[in-house]
Formats: C-alpha cells, sequence, structure tokens
C-alpha cells in the first residue's frame, strides 16, 4: 500500500549569500569614508568612530536582505541613521558629552590675540570642531548632517526621524551655540 | 533694539533654511539692524568652516582599518545568521508535529471525557436542551471512516542528502 504523503519545505540553510556579499562591499566601498566622517563629528574621537563604523556596516551585512543593494544611494539614508543611532548608543554609554558651561579656557586650541578672521585655517577648523562637540546630541546630529555633510532639511528630518520643523529648530539653536561658543572661546583669549 | 527674537530666524537665514513666509520679515529687520547683520555674518562664517570639515582628508589607514576589522568579522556573524535559522528548525518541526498529531488525539479522548461528564450533567440539568443535543452531532462525527493507511511526513531540507521522513499512524492505539 503506498502511503500517503505531504512534501514540505524547510528552509534549513540561509539564501545564498554571495551576490549580497559583492554588493556590501561595493556599498561598503562608497560609503565608508562618509559614515566614519559623520561618527568621527559625532563622537569626537577616533577610535570611537572606528568602532562605530565597524558597528554600522555589520548592521548592514545582516540587514542585506531587506535593503534594495541595487541602488547603492539609496541605502545611505538607512546608514546615515544607523549610523547616529550606533554613535548615540556609544555615546551614552561612554558619557564623553560636556556640556558647553564647562568648558574651560584651556579646552580651547591655542589661538593667537586677535579676532576669529585672524586665525590660522587650522586652528578655525579645530574650534568649531569643539564646539560640534560641546552641543547635545541631537542638535549635534542635526547640524552634522546639515550643515557638514549638507544634506537637505527633508533628507534629515527622515534621518533622524523628526519633523522639518523639529530639525529647522534644533539647526538653528546649534548654530547659534557654536556661534556662542566660538565668540565666548575668543573673548576670553584676547 | 532687542533682536533675542530674530536669533532663530537669522540663524536659519544664514543656512538658506528659512521658510519663505518669514524670508521677507528677517531681510527687513536686517536692513535696518547692524547687530543683527553682524550676527548674520558670524553665522555665515560659521557655516563655511562647518562645511569645510566635510573636505577634511581622513586617513586612509583609517577607512582601511576599519574596513579590514569588518571583512574579519564577516564569517563571524555569517555563522550567526546560519545559526539564527537552524536554531528555529526543531522548534518548527515541533509545532508542525503537534499540529498533525491534536486531531487524532482529541478524537481518541472524546469519549472518555463524556463519559467522566456525563453523570452530573444528567442529575443536575435537566432543562438544557444545547448540551443534550452536543453528543449527537459527535456522534455523527464519529461514525466518519477513519483513514487506515499510515500518514507519510516527507521534510525536505535545503541540502538534497537530508530529507526527514515521519510516519503518523492515525488509527487511535488500543482499538
Amino acid at each position: 500500500m503506498e502511503p500517503q504523503g505531504i512534501a514540505l519545505p524547510v528552509t534549513a540553510y540561509p539564501p545564498d549569500r554571495s551576490d549580497d556579499l559583492a554588493a556590501f562591499e561595493r556599498i561598503m566601498a562608497r560609503c565608508e569614508r562618509r559614515v566614519l566622517r559623520v561618527a568621527l563629528r559625532l563622537l569626537n574621537n577616533q577610535q570611537d568612530a572606528q568602532d562605530a563604523a565597524q558597528e554600522v556596516f555589520l548592521r548592514l551585512y545582516k540587514h542585506l536582505g531587506r535593503l534594495d543593494l541595487d541602488d547603492a544611494r539609496g541605502c545611505e539614508p538607512w546608514l546615515f541613521r544607523v549610523t547616529v543611532n550606533v554613535c548615540h548608543d556609544m555615546a551614552r554609554k561612554r558619557g564623553r558629552s560636556v556640556a558647553l558651561e564647562d568648558v574651560t579656557l584651556e579646552d580651547g586650541p591655542a589661538v593667537p590675540p586677535g579676532a576669529q578672521h585672524g586665525l590660522e585655517r587650522a586652528q578655525q577648523l579645530e574650534l568649531v570642531r569643539r564646539a560640534l562637540g560641546r552641543l547635545g546630541e541631537k542638535e549635534r546630529a542635526a547640524l552634522v548632517l546639515r550643515d557638514v555633510e549638507g544634506l537637505s532639511t527633508r533628507e534629515v528630518a527622515a534621518i533622524l526621524g523628526s519633523s522639518e520643523a523639529t530639525v529647522r529648530s534644533q539647526i538653528s539653536t546649534a548654530r547659534l551655540k557654536v556661534r556662542d561658543f566660538t565668540s565666548r572661546l575668543l573673548r576670553r583669549r584676547t | 533694539m532687542n533682536c533675542a527674537k530674530w536669533k532663530i530666524d537669522i540663524a536659519l537665514y544664514a543656512g538658506g533654511d528659512l521658510p519663505a513666509n518669514r524670508l521677507a520679515r528677517t531681510l527687513a529687520h536686517l536692513e535696518v539692524c547692524a547687530e543683527c547683520r553682524l550676527l548674520a555674518d558670524d553665522l555665515r562664517a560659521g557655516q563655511t568652516l562647518l562645511s569645510a570639515l566635510q573636505d577634511e582628508p581622513l586617513e586612509d589607514a583609517m577607512a582601511a582599518h576599519v574596513r579590514q576589522r569588518v571583512l574579519a568579522r564577516l564569517p563571524l556573524e555569517e555563522a550567526g545568521i546560519a545559526r539564527r535559522y537552524w536554531r528555529w528548525a526543531p522548534a518548527a518541526a515541533l509545532v508542525l508535529a503537534a499540529i498533525l498529531t491534536i486531531p487524532w488525539r482529541s478524537e481518541k479522548q472524546a469519549p472518555l471525557a463524556r463519559a467522566e461528564n456525563a453523570p452530573p450533567k444528567v442529575a443536575e440539568a435537566p432543562p438544557a436542551v444545547a448540551k443534550a443535543q452536543r453528543p449527537v452531532a459527535r456522534r455523527h462525527r464519529r461514525a466518519k471512516p477513519q483513514p487506515s493507511e499510515p500518514l507519510l511526513v516527507q521534510l525536505v531540507t535545503d541540502d538534497p542528502n537530508i530529507v526527514i521522513y515521519w510516519l503518523v499512524d492515525p488509527k487511535p492505539q488500543g482499538d
């Protein structure tokens, strides 16, 4: 007697990922510097930025099946969002944030007496980097994405999961704080 | 002039983010307020510096180091993904087995359950007409012919060398 048979497909192995791996390497080659740069601006520390970038790309690898890998540009907002989240998690764990009020004269770069215009370019950049480091995490993320990376307000809002109005409020406050910080430091120096 | 209320709009204006409906008012204020013009100039200078941070070269070694670390971790991640797939296989098999077994078990246990409950029901509740009708319906179900052939469940995996066969005896034991 022939037994009744039911064939049930059971996926015991993950799907073939060799194509995904090639796409992953393409995306990584294309975006690694941008991810690293954002992480560096958000964390203000090279080692932390490298750790964060590594975590971002490992998460990308885990989510390969859910992303449109043919569109490397389309992956960028996802990568930025993950970068911001990873950096915020790391910053909270390591407690690196410093309030604007905590800044002392010694924190600033060696600035010669005189106005901001007299500073060397590298010193000006260092001053702005330090000012960024003093912002709150949300304001910093909004300012880095908008003013450093040059994304539109709408793109920043989508990445941060906020409204455009919220992002506008964050970047305007952040710009004023950066300006106040640099002016205050310069006034103390002169 | 107290310009505190203009600061936010000037900061947005400096970065080109000011909505059009507030632009004309802000420009008009900047025309008449030297202090705010100075603020706008400072903010624009800050904008230039912030955007210059994007052009700062990153050390090649830094990116290469990250790439190297990520690629070294990929085999571990791959193993983790495979483990995640395998982890669910026994659970899926158990659920499947339970689903296939439950109908026959309930058929087997139904008469016992009725036998245990029958005496108190007869003694306590004579007006329950609906309850009295229930055994009739079940008798109909029991009257169905039971399949006599063994049921073969074949679990096909992605590995062609691994096929799991599972024989289920549909006859209640003890008949």
